[in-house]
């Protein structure tokens, strides 16, 4: 009787163990599984899909405060940009998109265009815009880069 | 021996037994997902000491309780782990950061998830708390309609940052739903449909029924619905109408205006663009759609109900948004012999406006189709408006099971999805159901359900709620109230927490805005402010003694005490700088949007006779922070200092009409 007990002690603890291995094993795979209907996308009308939620907010602010004068597609052909001397700068330009590092373009929207030497034409936007909000525009800034050819 | 043998059996189950919670707890999925994430942490981490942290994390339940918001656990964080994590910007779901919003990531922890997101707080297996259940209480909001979780504690009508919701709001007012159903907060609400006893005196039988037929096929901006009528029961509505005896004086008013001579065409052309119509109606869809197209409007309107509802609308529909212009009895004339020249559905029988010829047993039917169709609700409310339509309150926590789906089977069994379908096509549920068709286009549909999504059962805690700030509506009685009412200026003004949206400026502290010389002359005739605007300010004709009577009153009643009468005040005499002022202007880039002389941008309002216009209290108020005066205003705010901000406003304060061209311009016009 005594050596039931003793074999049976064991194969409880082996149980125990498999029960918790397979679950090891299935967890790392669930994550992936449930990533994909829950991204925010699947939700969203066809027309934005491809837009994150970050980046429709960055475009909000860009339609609002920056399409009058640097155009739809941020080439700097909005219908204000050829009453302000310099023109608006090209945003879609891929050797500027290449040239200016995420900082320096946040830096430019917040400080303005004479805060960086540049033309006073380009106001300052730290007073009116959230830093998430700059943060978002210029993500979405770099969604205007041009492919040229 | 068979003693020891249950023993050991009973023990053996009694083990079995109470291995059973210590092995469900950990077969959670939440651990494996706990687990998951401390690698993921550590892989992203920039430190060994980050990549620490994470491994170090104890594998626990997480959660956001909130005593004070309906007691609220939230466990999903359990799993979101990362919703707070800046590292964690596009990992993969459950993950995920959080996105940037006016309440995140900051608000976290006043708001919890399910305050927006809806799921079962409580919950952590994930088909739980996402409520993917059959009949869970309190499924997930698909991300569509996220923001009718704004609309619980924000219960203005427009609501910043949250466009669908605002949106959706306005649709439900534009489109009269609160007309047939109540809603808090919306019990005053009267269509501005006109009165059906006088629409035999405008329109013809067949034009008539080309309306019931379908309201927008005649025009696109009819807010009017379709209703799923037969071509019987068109017959029988357009005989009851045709039934009614108009007013006397009315009938007499069309008549007398029908008999009068023709205008001249070419006049009523040029009257028609000066007073500036298309700010409200549309021209072959140009203009801003909030009265109706007019471009075949004279085959759906006589020319005699056109020229007497010009001359006085007020008298045929008292809720109608138009105001009133003082033409001329000649000038009126020629606006409309203008529009009966062009503005004619040429496509259209020459009997069009013919009236009809009443049958009465017909007209006895559509008496009571009118009731039962519910027309009355717009047409006719009396001092007891009767709703007859369920109250939408509470609509947003209904559960899915309480819902009739009736023939729709091809939808999902959820409240959203009813809701857009009912919407969408109230018909398809069922036959015979009241409730109209309301042709919204795709946009409209997510924002009216966003917006009725966010009419919660139970009103949220008090420390939650977010009344609009704005200041009420102050009407003066009396002549200047009369004045008011007759050119209509709430149409499209905002005053406090009342009025249009077709107008940027909102008149609430106009007396503490413009200069009251410039207000006098420019309601005798108003131009263009911004020309970039489409929208402008109608031409009504105004007298002198009117005009001023309004800028009297503006100056008393709307006034903002944030303003200053003298923004010089206590400040020092160097502050009033013109010279600096100006060197200001040019350094800080304001010729990019404002036209000032012969240059300048087209965005903002030129400025060239600024001085003559704003009084120098509100340039300095609004230079020390445009969005304090309208949210969405582009103005970006300087942040200049008080002295910069007083230079500035001095500067701008001398740019004034010049007197030898003023005379002139006045010697010109009438």
């Amino acid at each position: 009787m005594k050596s039931r007990f003793q074999i049976l002690g064991p194969v409880l603890l082996l149980l125990a163990a498999g029960a918790c291995s397979r679950h090891k094993a299935a967890a790392p795979a669930a994550p992936a599984a449930a990533a994909v209907p829950a991204t925010p996308t699947a939700e969203a009308p066809v027309a934005e899909a491809p837009l994150s939620y970050e980046l429709r907010l960055g475009r909000g602010v860009y339609q609002h405060h920056c399409q009058t004068c640097h155009g739809e597609t941020g080439a700097g052909d909005g219908f204000n940009a050829f009453n302000v001397d310099p023109h608006p700068r090209d945003l879609s330009e891929p050797a500027f998109q290449k040239a200016k590092t995420d900082a320096d373009l946040k830096d430019a929207i917040q400080r303005g265009g004479l805060g960086v030497g540049l033309s006073a034409m380009m106001p300052p936007y730290g007073k009116t815009l959230s830093p998430e909000q700059v943060d978002q525009v210029v993500e979405y800034l770099r969604t205007l880069k041009r492919i040229d050819g | 021996m068979p003693l020891r043998r249950i023993f050991a059996i009973t023990s053996i189950l009694f083990l079995a037994v109470l291995a059973v919670s210590p092995l469900k707890n950990a077969l959670r999925p939440y651990r494996g997902f706990q687990r998951a994430f401390a690698r993921l942490g550590a892989a992203r981490a920039k430190s060994l000491q980050a990549a620490k942290t994470y491994q170090q994390q104890p594998v626990a339940i997480r959660q956001i309780w909130l005593p004070d918001f309906e007691n609220r656990v939230d466990r999903c964080t359990t799993c979101h782990l990362g919703v707070q994590d800046a590292s964690m910007a596009g990992a993969p779901e459950p993950f995920r950061l959080h996105p940037a919003t006016y309440h995140t990531p900051k608000d976290s922890g006043r708001f919890g998830c399910t305050a927006c997101h809806g799921g079962q707080g409580l919950a952590t297996l994930e088909k739980d708390a996402h409520g993917d259940v059959a009949d869970a209480e309190s499924p997930m909001v698909p991300l569509k309609f996220i923001e009718s979780g704004c609309g619980r504690c924000h219960s203005s009508e427009q609501v910043a940052g949250a466009a669908t919701l605002s949106l959706g709001r306005a649709t439900l007012e534009r489109n009269g739903c609160y007309a047939c159903h109540t809603v808090k907060g919306h019990e005053a609400f009267r269509s501005e449909a006109p009165p059906i006893e006088a629409v035999s005196l405008k329109t013809g039988a067949e034009a008539l029924r080309r309306w019931l037929k379908d309201p927008k096929a005649v025009d696109a901006n009819a807010t009017m619905p379709r209703f799923q009528l037969s071509p019987s029961e068109v017959e029988e509505l357009s005989n009851y109408v045709f039934s009614l005896t108009p007013g006397r004086t009315l009938a007499d008013r069309v008549q007398a205006a029908a008999a009068e001579p023709t205008g001249d065409v070419a006049k009523g052309k040029a009257l028609f663009a000066e007073s500036r119509c298309i700010s409200c109606h549309t021209l072959e869809g140009k203009g801003n759609g909030s009265a109706p197209e007019l471009s075949k409007v004279a085959s759906r309107a006589s020319a005699g109900w056109l020229l007497a509802f010009i001359r006085d609308p007020h008298a045929f529909n008292s809720r109608t948004r138009m105001p009133q212009f003082n033409f001329s009895a000649d000038d009126a004339r020629h606006v409309v012999a203008y529009m009966e020249s062009e503005f004619k559905d040429f496509d259209a029988p020459k009997e069009i406006l013919d009236p009809l010829h009443v049958n009465q047993t017909l007209a006895e039917k559509g008496k009571v189709l009118f009731r039962q169709k519910g027309c009355f609700a717009c047409h006719a409310p009396g001092v007891e408006v009767d709703r007859f339509g369920p109250a939408l309150d509470g609509i947003g926590d209904k559960r899915a099971a309480s819902l009739d789906f009736g023939k729709r089977t091809d939808i999902a069994r959820t409240l959203p999805a009813w809701l857009e379908a009912k919407i969408k096509a109230p018909g398809s549920f069922q036959d015979g159901l009241k409730m109209p068709t309301f042709a919204l286009s795709p946009k409209e549909a997510q924002a009216a359900v966003t917006a009725l999504l966010s009419l919660g059962a139970r009103p949220v805690p008090q420390p939650y709620r977010s009344a609009p700030t704005v200041r009420a509506s102050l009407l003066p009685g009396g002549a200047v109230g009369a004045l008011m009412d007759k050119y209509r200026c709430l149409s499209c003004h905002q005053i406090g927490d009342r009025g249009g949206d077709i107008s940027t400026a909102p008149l609430t502290a106009e007396g503490s805005k413009v200069k009251r010389d410039w207000l006098v002359n420019y309601l005798v005739l108003s131009f263009t402010i911004r020309p970039i605007l489409t929208d402008r300010m109608p031409v009504f004709r105004m007298s002198k003694d009117e005009a001023a009577q309004l800028a009297q009153a503006f100056e008393t009643f709307y006034l903002d005490p944030r303003i200053p009468e003298d923004p010089y005040a206590g400040q020092p005499a160097t502050s009033r700088d013109p010279v600096e002022g100006k060197r200001l202007y040019d350094t800080l880039g304001c010729r990019a949007c404002h036209i000032l002389g012969a240059g300048g941008g087209y965005y903002g309002p030129p400025l060239t006779e600024a001085g003559t216009r704003l009084k120098p209290g509100w340039t300095y108020a609004w230079l020390k922070g445009p969005q304090k005066w309208r949210a969405d205003v582009r103005c970006p705010n300087y942040g200049l200092a008080d002295a910069d901000a007083l230079r500035l406003t001095s500067y701008l304060d001398t740019l004034v009409k010049s007197s030898t061209a003023s005379k002139a311009k006045r010697g010109g016009t009438r």
